[in-house]
């Protein structure tokens, strides 16, 4: 009960922060860390509770953040009616990356997702008359919603933290649903899961799309809120954030991923470090992690808590 | 012109020239797959590596080119083992999300360490054959270009034989048919893995030191190298080293070709699809898994 309390003080402290200090740069991370909330757990669906080392995310990233510029600028349309397509265009892009690399072995998966992406970028790339190519889409103008813009840093805090909860609701909805233990029990054993008579394919194939809807709508904010996309939204360096997020905060947990994309936004923000030796602590902890706690540090510390708690308590 | 015969040999042989380059970076991550079952994702850091230590070794040691080469392959051989004990051998028997996650991990490490020592500025390497051209019947063929067919002619010989001949190439052979049965008959597993560590990256190392005085050298160089090695294994079936090769020299050529009838798009965009449109039809790979020597 007491750390029931001690957790609900500290979050809202947390999420209280921004709308205190009122500082343009803190609004900034805060919203960025609601971005990477969202795509941590579009990861965890696929990595934590499917059991899939997935490397698409940046694809249906970049896909939604592209399908919201366009939209936005070359048609004007509103945010209410692109938000939900830019999220589709996600699920699409789920189903047809899923469909060939959920058939092959789960080495291959990996390759095939990596590649996936890499075909897209290479499409921004080169698809000049609707993305720009490398010059990149500018000028992406503040979101509309029902006609009404989206542009003061409070109000941009606050949609980034109701689509990150939103998400994570979504998230422990599914995670409870037969789907979800659907998706556990084809991780956890395959040969099992077919046994009972689940549907191994259409399960991971679900979880791949509702991570592609996830990704593709923190694409479409992102697009909006930096007002600038080029093709390295595709880039592979979003992955590999992504996956410290997840792995060190604990993947297939509910909360764990949450963790771990605020602790690993605002971290290097707090360090302020280069790009170069933030990439480089990254890879080091990750090194790290592999070695000593396969498992994660949320497992660790879910471990750790269960073995001091008192019975009953 | 397109239907030009010599524009057509030109374009062939500068195919198989990359194809075969191809092939020499694609191996040592086939040997890998083929003998533990292990995907290396710092496979294309290794070959950034070797690049930089030969310009490293050429430019501060003052080495000739042919010197620096040998040298710099002896050290990615034994960066090859450094990397199998640390990340590889304590993966064994998990699963193998493990190692590829840990290869990453080492991916990153040694592309910012490289950024941070060397810059991120696009350096060169002199090789002696560089101004080198043979002229056959209008057809020209590169020095350096050469250099690398022959030496993937060169390892991949020396690579049979010493998987056919030699006691630890026997051994890596038991391994990859089956680990368990290799410990109770008392094959050293774990030192099987450092010698294909250091094997795949020898190879590697050599493909860096060969290919690398064609292009420009920078921190990220192993990214394109090690998805199309990626490409051209699963192409081949992965493991499948002859497979390997043999994708590896099929798709330099078909990009040469794209690229000289088509675009640029065309010849980037054709190792991905080739390999999607391949998992759809075949997922096993055209020439199916298993180390066949």
């Amino acid at each position: 009960m007491n750390r029931t309390r001690t957790t609900a003080i500290v979050v809202v402290a947390v999420l209280a922060l921004p709308l205190v200090s009122g500082s343009p740069y803190v609004f900034h991370v805060a919203a960025m860390t609601g971005f990477y909330v969202v795509l941590a757990q579009s990861l965890n669906l696929v990595l934590g509770y499917g059991g899939l080392l997935s490397l698409a995310t940046p694809a249906f990233f970049g896909i939604g953040a592209y399908v919201a510029a366009i939209l936005s600028l070359r048609l004007g349309w509103d945010s209410a009616v692109t938000f939900p397509l830019a999220s589709l265009a996600g699920v699409m892009s789920g189903i047809a990356i899923g469909f060939p690399s959920l058939r092959v072995s789960r080495h291959s998966f990996v390759i095939v997702t990596l590649s996936a992406t890499l075909l897209l970028q290479l499409v921004a790339n080169n698809w000049e008359d609707v993305t720009r190519g490398s010059l990149g889409l500018a000028n992406i103008p503040a979101p509309r919603l029902f006609g009404v813009a989206v542009t003061e840093r409070t109000e941009w805090y606050l949609l980034s933290l109701a689509m990150a909860g939103a998400v994570v609701f979504v998230t422990s909805l599914v995670a409870g649903s037969r789907f979800g233990r659907a998706m556990v029990a084809t991780r956890d054993n395959e040969q099992l899961a077919l046994a009972v008579g689940l549907d191994v394919f259409a399960t991971r194939l679900f979880a791949f799309s509702l991570s592609g809807a996830f990704a593709g709508l923190a694409g479409a904010l992102y697009a909006h809120f930096i007002t600038y996309i080029d093709p390295g939204v595709f880039g592979f360096s979003v992955s590999e954030t992504l996956l410290i997020m997840v792995i060190l905060g604990g993947s297939g947990t509910l909360w764990g991923p949450v963790v771990g994309a605020v602790v690993f936004t605002v971290l290097p923000e707090v360090l302020r470090l280069a790009p170069e030796m933030r990439s480089l602590l990254y890879g080091v902890i990750l090194l790290l992690i592999v070695l000593y706690r396969p498992s994660g540090l949320a497992t660790w510390l879910g471990r750790r808590r269960a073995a001091g708690a008192a019975p009953f308590a | 012109m397109l239907t030009d015969p010599i524009f057509l040999a030109q374009l062939a042989a500068n195919g198989v020239a990359v194809g075969l380059g191809y092939a020499l970076a694609a191996i040592g991550l086939a040997l890998l797959f083929g003998i533990l079952g292990q995907v290396n994702f710092a496979h294309g850091e290794l070959y950034m590596l070797a690049a930089f230590l030969l310009l490293w070794i050429t430019k501060q040691l003052g080495l000739p080119y042919g010197v620096a080469a040998v040298l710099t392959v002896a050290v990615m051989a034994g960066a090859g083992a450094l990397l199998a004990q640390v990340v590889i051998v304590p993966n064994l028997d998990r699963s193998f999300e493990s190692v590829i996650l840990g290869t990453l991990a080492v991916s990153i490490i040694l592309q910012n360490a490289v950024r941070l020592a060397f810059g991120a500025t696009p350096l060169d390497i002199t090789s002696p054959l560089e101004g080198v051209t043979v002229d056959i019947g209008g057809v020209l063929l590169f020095g350096q270009r050469l250099l690398v067919g022959a030496a993937f002619l060169v390892a991949f010989a020396g690579l049979t034989a010493l998987l056919r001949y030699t006691a630890i190439g026997r051994a890596m052979r038991a391994v990859s048919q089956n680990r368990e049965a290799c410990v109770m008959v008392g094959i050293d597993v774990r030192g099987v893995a450092r010698w294909t560590g250091a094997l795949s990256a020898a190879l590697v190392g050599l493909a860096g030191v060969v290919v690398a005085p064609l292009f420009d050298l920078y921190p990220n160089m192993g990214i394109e190298v090690v998805f199309k090695s990626f490409a051209v294994v699963i192409i081949g079936g992965m493991g499948n080293l002859a497979g390997s090769a043999l994708a590896g020299l099929a798709l330099g050529v078909a990009e040469s070709f794209a690229g000289g009838l088509g675009n640029a798009v065309l010849r980037d965009g054709i190792a991905f699809t080739v390999m999607i449109a391949m998992l759809l039809a075949r997922p096993q790979g055209l020439f199916g898994r298993s180390v066949r020597v």
